[in-house]
């Protein structure tokens, strides 16, 4: 065996681990949302919040749309067409920042109770604003993604980066898939 | 085949040691509820099961090392090449389950026979706080910091708190339960007493500071005393407001942490407090007058003493109580001067 | 200068604490809010953690890697040698293990130490030392310090010889490894510190209201125990990664050594309950600082909510917590009676089981608490139903000492007395498990005494004889057999004067968590035996320390498999390990774990021929 041929049996062998520890991480992040749904319902049973049913709406779509963005740079990415990829991955990082400022900015500064408001309250920020921190860390995970992108630091061999964070986009996107309809649609039929 | 008969033999003899020495060290209070008896059933089949199965590993384990020892000579001996056998596997996977079911199917029972409901019940309302119990019999309006019990009768008791966790446990009824905080949270425990005497309700659950001095006397008594006390409790007793103001205090927990006697506790002696000139955390110097009194006790933190934490007293003794018994334990105060 | 990296972490964290206790003054003063102590030492022992990580190094190579840059690969970095590479970062797992189990020891001092205070206030009725606030502080941290303690000792024990026992080079993420380490580091000293802000009340569970009110020492227990959580998260997963894809060549699932599968199952605890007692904490935090109020009822929380999510942790925790002992247990007893582990697969599938059921059964903890009553029959079911994978190890171990010729040096020792003070420990379990006896037995010493005997069967004494075995791997030298026989015997006859004492007055009615108790109950005496036990206890560890120091410098010199055993750390590795495990002797597994008593049957044989990775190089 060359070592080139060996160089590339690592790096395969290195993805495969590192694809494993990323699920792991899934796998233990999914048990503290989980948590904080057990938190909901054993303090509000199915009881609706009241909240903006527009901005709920909204604030979802994007982050979907979002979603769609990252899974296109990270094909892109993986099909050698650098502008493309430069650009889902500006449009995901945009629809992120969106995303938050629906949640954080409006959302919370509209909603009708605050973080002491009883149990409703603290439920609400609680869940909105842990998905919220993981929004966030996204963002930094793809401004950095971006960073490198732009340097030209991944080919269509390896990019483990690219698709590292774009599946932690997904994650977090799937936990807000669930959130969404527990914390704005339950108890409104 | 030899080894099994002598190992069955010992495993058998052990047990029988074992079992007859953990009944006779008494391991239990005396039983005083009907329930104590049907749990301390349920122990006894555990302790059973406890010495067998602990004679059955220790007896295998001494056994092979003594008797299977190492001969001197052949320091390098090896043991036998035996790797597992499914069958054994299998016995002692399913005998150890049916016996866990068996032993939760007892243990099931156990506990709906301790929570038979008698509808004859007698109510009593159970509040714990930091660090004090007071019990209420609503049928008589009756309020106690003593746990009077009539012998033989169930007693349903409705639990509740007023700032954190506590557990209600007398030891020698053997049940418990956790007292929470909440309106929606009231918990009920029933029991019957069997034996007349003097017990203790203890807190078991860690409620802060003097949790460890968190106990009420409990009585039980014949139905006739029961009614002695009763009787005494409703009428005679002195209707004067100091008399009065003494047994709300008494009965409400004050002296949890107020004491008469001017030992310091968790709040300030009671003890000469009226007209002494305090500081208070505000730096400023109050001699103590009947409205300060009535605010200390309404608003506790609006005039924190000196030396003192805020926070400590309950906030809402001002809706608990009506005016004319603030007034009447006032009037219990100053007669401490 | 060149500090080593420790004291130039504590550096970073005392600066960074008081920077982040100022940040928040600063925040509050900006919204025109008076300073107050208690949200500043949140932030303030947060930045300090971090800043204990940046001034140790470990985010060194992560940035760089964050940027695009190449690092060097884990195995090709040179470390220190010497006894400075253990106060320094370093990524070789050999290391990593080390320095977990002298932070494990130094908690284990700390946390026996705040016990032995304790305990003298307990000796006699009456307050005599302590007042209420400091004893419950010395309590809940003991509890708390020495579950730390636990954690990272079972962290040591798997990462020293989890890849030297797969035939790995190093663990699948040696950077995530370190990191994992270090941040324990910064996360006891907060979880210390709460003695100095005023303690808290508590206990280790720090149940709600008590804890939303109170001391504010309990924001310093619940962040250096969050961020204990989190290494115990990222370890496990290192260690999952690790089995699930380094072994070597040969190596399936069912011819790893058994310890490597218990843990595998610990892991997967520690994995995903562990969030849940970083949650619920969170929580409490959360609502001490802003007012959430999910566990004050008179606010529409509900402080039962709490106990489920701690329980949910803790009581799998437990299982974490002995399971990689009673692996040590399945690991040494073959190589000691010389027969092969009766069952091997069945011990394996035993430990899966026990992780399994054990994330079913958290409701035992609140019989009492007033849960919802149809709750508390299935529990009762699922709890007891733990018993039966536990029998499984009891009875292979049984039958796997039955007819071996067991010889007896002190690990041994320490395995057998293991077993022993497990098994008390397990079968005091079922009383507790059936609802109608634990309403009795709730919240009394009888269940201090139950879970000291767990604790000490299931990790103390298994963690010794790891000690003991392992020793000479990593130093080349023997330990005194003489001092670690004095050890056992005097350990063993005081831990259970200790825990016998403990279990009687509860049964009688001694309540947990009292620092003062009524002397017409009668307990005087006994509690004085428990005391006196329990110092004994500390003497006999006293003797393990000096022998645990004087052996590394005057230990009888220890290069070959000394204990004649078949796994590949000693039947190919010299002792000490080298720094590279492996590097250059791949061998293949060929043969059975633990086929003792087989003539010339072979579990390792070194690989044939050239050495792949050597050639790249
Ligand atoms: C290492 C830790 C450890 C381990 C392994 C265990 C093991 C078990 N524990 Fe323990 N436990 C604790 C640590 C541990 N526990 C701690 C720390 C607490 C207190 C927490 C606190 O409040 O601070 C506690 C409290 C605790 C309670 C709550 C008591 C209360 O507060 O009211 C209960 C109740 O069910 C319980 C039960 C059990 C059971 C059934 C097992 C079982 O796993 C035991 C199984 C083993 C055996 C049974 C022996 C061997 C088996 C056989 C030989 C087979 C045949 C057996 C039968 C047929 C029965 N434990
Ligand atoms: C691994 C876990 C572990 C270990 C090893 C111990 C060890 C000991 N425990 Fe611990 N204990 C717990 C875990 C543990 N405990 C937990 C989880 C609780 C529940 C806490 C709660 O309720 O919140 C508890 C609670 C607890 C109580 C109940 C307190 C109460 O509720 O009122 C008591 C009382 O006797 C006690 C006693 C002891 C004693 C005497 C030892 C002894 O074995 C200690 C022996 C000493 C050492 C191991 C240290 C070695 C010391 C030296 C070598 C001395 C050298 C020191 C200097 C020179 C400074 N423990
Ligand atoms: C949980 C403990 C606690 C209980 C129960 C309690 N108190 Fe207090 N009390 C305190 C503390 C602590 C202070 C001192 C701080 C302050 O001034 O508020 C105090 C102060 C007072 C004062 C002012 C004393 C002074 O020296 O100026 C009065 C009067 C008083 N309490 C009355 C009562 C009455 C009446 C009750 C019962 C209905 C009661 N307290 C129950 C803890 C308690
Ligand atoms: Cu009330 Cu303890
Ligand atoms: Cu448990």
């Amino acid at each position: 065996m060359s070592s080139i041929n060996n160089a590339i049996v690592s790096y395969q062998q290195k993805l495969a681990i590192n694809r494993l520890g990323l699920w792991l991480f899934f796998a233990s992040d999914a048990f503290m949302f989980g948590g904080l749904l057990v938190a909901r319902f054993y303090l509000l049973g199915n009881k609706n919040l009241n909240l903006d049913q527009t901005l709920g709406l909204l604030v979802t779509s994007i982050l979907l749309i979002s979603s769609f963005f990252m899974n296109r740079a990270e094909v892109m990415v993986s099909e050698g067409n650098h502008k493309g990829f430069i650009t889902s991955l500006v449009i995901t990082i945009l629809l992120g920042i969106s995303f938050l400022v629906g949640v954080v900015g409006l959302e919370w500064g509209s909603a009708h109770f605050g973080p002491g408001d009883g149990a409703e309250g603290a439920v609400f920020y609680m869940m909105t604003g842990m998905h919220a921190f993981h929004v966030l860390t996204g963002i930094i995970f793809l401004s950095l993604v971006l960073r490198n992108g732009l340097n030209k630091k991944y080919t269509p061999e390896k990019h483990y980066a690219v698709e590292a964070s774009a599946n932690y986009w997904h994650f977090v996107d799937v936990v807000w898939i669930i959130y969404y309809p527990v914390l704005y649609l339950m108890g409104t039929i | 085949m030899k080894h099994f008969s002598i190992v069955s033999i010992l495993v058998i003899l052990l047990t029988v040691i074992v079992y007859f020495f953990l009944q006779a060290v008494g391991l239990l209070p005396t039983q005083a509820s009907s329930q104590a008896i049907i749990i301390d059933q349920l122990f006894d089949i555990h302790i059973g099961i406890i010495a067998f199965l602990f004679s059955l590993i220790v007896v295998f384990i001494g056994y092979s090392l003594i008797v299977f020892r190492r001969n001197k000579q052949m320091p390098d001996e090896e043991g036998q090449h035996i790797t597992g056998s499914s069958k054994l596997e299998i016995v002692w996977t399913l005998v150890p389950l049916a016996v866990v079911i068996f032993i939760s199917y007892l243990g099931a029972i156990s506990l709906a026979e301790t929570r038979k409901i008698d509808p004859q019940a007698l109510d009593i309302k159970v509040t714990g706080g930091q660090w004090y119990w007071s019990f209420d019999y609503p049928d008589y309006g009756i309020t106690s910091d003593v746990l009077y019990l009539p012998v033989g009768r169930q007693v349903k008791l409705s639990l509740t708190s007023m700032d954190v966790i506590h557990s209600f446990w007398v030891p020698e009824f053997r049940v418990k339960q956790d007292v929470l905080p909440g309106e929606n949270l009231v918990k009920e425990l029933r029991f019957t007493p069997i034996e007349t005497g003097d017990f203790m309700v203890l807190c078991a659950e860690l409620c802060g500071g003097a949790h460890a001095y968190m106990n009420s006397p409990v009585k039980v008594v014949t139905d006739g005393e029961f009614q002695d006390w009763i009787d005494e409790e409703l009428g005679n007793f002195p209707q004067d407001p100091e008399s009065l103001g003494e047994r709300l205090a008494k009965n409400n927990g004050c002296f949890g942490c107020h004491s008469v006697d001017g030992k310091d506790g968790v709040g300030p002696t009671w003890k000469g407090l009226y007209r002494s000139e305090k500081t208070l955390v505000s730096g400023e110097k109050i001699v103590v007058g009947e409205d300060y009194l009535y605010n200390a006790i309404v608003n506790p933190n609006s005039q924190i003493v000196l030396g003192y934490p805020a926070n400590v007293m309950a906030q809402n003794y001002g809706e608990l109580f009506t005016d004319e018994e603030i007034n009447n334990m006032i009037t219990f105060i100053k007669s401490l001067e | 200068m060149n500090l080593s990296g420790i004291v130039k972490g504590i550096l970073f964290q005392i600066v960074g604490s008081f920077i982040g206790a100022g940040i928040m003054g600063g925040i509050r003063a900006l919204m025109g809010l008076p300073w107050k102590t208690e949200p500043a030492i949140v932030l303030g022992g947060l930045v300090g953690a971090i800043a204990f990580m940046v001034g140790v190094g470990a985010f060194k190579d992560w940035w760089k890697m964050a940027l695009g840059e190449e690092v060097t690969e884990a195995s090709e970095v040179v470390g220190k040698q010497g006894l400075s590479r253990y106060f320094g970062f370093s990524l070789d797992h050999k290391v990593i293990g080390i320095q977990y189990g002298i932070l494990s020891m130094v908690l284990l001092v700390l946390g026996g130490s705040l016990a032995l205070i304790f305990r003298v206030e307990l000796a006699q009725s009456g307050l005599q030392l302590l007042n209420f606030v400091q004893f419950n502080t010395l309590v809940g941290l003991h509890g708390m310090v020495l579950i730390a303690s636990i954690l990272m000792g079972i962290a040591a024990m798997s990462n020293y010889v989890v890849p030297l026992l797969i035939g790995a080079e190093d663990m699948a993420f040696p950077r995530l490894n370190a990191f994992s380490f270090w941040i324990a580091v910064p996360a006891s000293i907060i979880l210390m510190s709460s003695m100095f802000f005023g303690g808290f009340e508590t206990g280790w569970t720090a149940y709600p209201p008590l804890s939303v009110r109170g001391p504010m020492g309990i924001q310093m227990f619940f962040l250096g125990v969050f961020i204990v959580g989190y290494s115990s998260i990222l370890g496990a997963l290192n260690l999952i990664a690790t089995i699930l894809t380094m072994r070597t060549k040969g190596m399936g699932l069912f011819k790893m050594p058994i310890f490597a599968w218990s843990v595998l199952a610990t892991s997967i605890i520690s994995l995903t309950a562990t969030q849940l007692i970083g949650l619920s904490f969170q929580l409490v935090m959360f609502e001490r600082l802003f007012g959430m109020s999910f566990f004050t009822p008179s606010d529409g929380g509900n402080p039962i909510l709490f106990q489920h999510l701690f329980w949910f942790y803790s009581h799998p925790a437990v299982y974490i917590f002995v399971l990689p002992g009673l692996g040590i247990i399945s690991e040494l007893l073959p190589v000691f009676v010389r027969k092969p582990l009766f069952g091997y697969k069945w011990v394996a599938m035993s430990s899966m089981g026990i992780a399994l059921t054990g994330f079913l059964v958290w409701g035992h903890h609140m019989f009492t608490a007033g849960i919802e009553e149809y709750l508390r029959v299935p529990f009762m079911y699922s709890t007891l139903l733990v018993a039966v994978p536990t029998g499984v190890k009891f009875f292979s171990w049984v039958a796997t000492i039955w007819q071996g010729k067991a010889r007896f040096p002190v690990p041994m020792l320490f395995v057998l007395g293991g077993i022993i003070v497990f098994l008390l420990g397990g079968l005091t379990g079922p009383p507790n498990g059936t609802v109608s006896t634990d309403l009795h037995l709730h919240d009394t010493y009888y269940i201090v005494g139950h879970f000291h005997n767990t604790m000490f069967g299931g990790f103390i004494f298994p963690i010794f004889a790891a000690i003991y075995y392992w020793y000479p791997k990593i130093t080349g030298r023997r330990m005194s057999e003489t001092l670690g026989k004095i050890h056992f015997y005097l350990m063993t006859p005081s831990f259970f004067l200790m825990t016998f004492g403990q279990m009687r007055i509860g049964l009688l009615g001694m309540r947990r968590r009292i620092a003062d108790y009524d002397p017409a109950m009668g307990f005087d005496f006994t509690q004085l035996l428990i005391t006196i036990g329990g110092y004994l206890i500390a003497i006999s560890i006293l003797v393990f320390f000096y022998n645990l120091i004087v052996s590394a410098k005057k230990g009888e010199s220890a290069t070959g498999n000394i204990w004649n055993s078949r796994s590949p750390e000693w039947d190919i590795l010299p002792s000490p390990a080298p720094v590279h495990n492996y590097a250059g002797i791949h061998f293949n597994v060929v043969g059975e774990p633990y086929d003792y008593g087989l003539i010339g049957s072979k579990y390792v044989e070194l690989a044939q021929g050239i050495h792949q990775r050597e050639e790249s190089d």
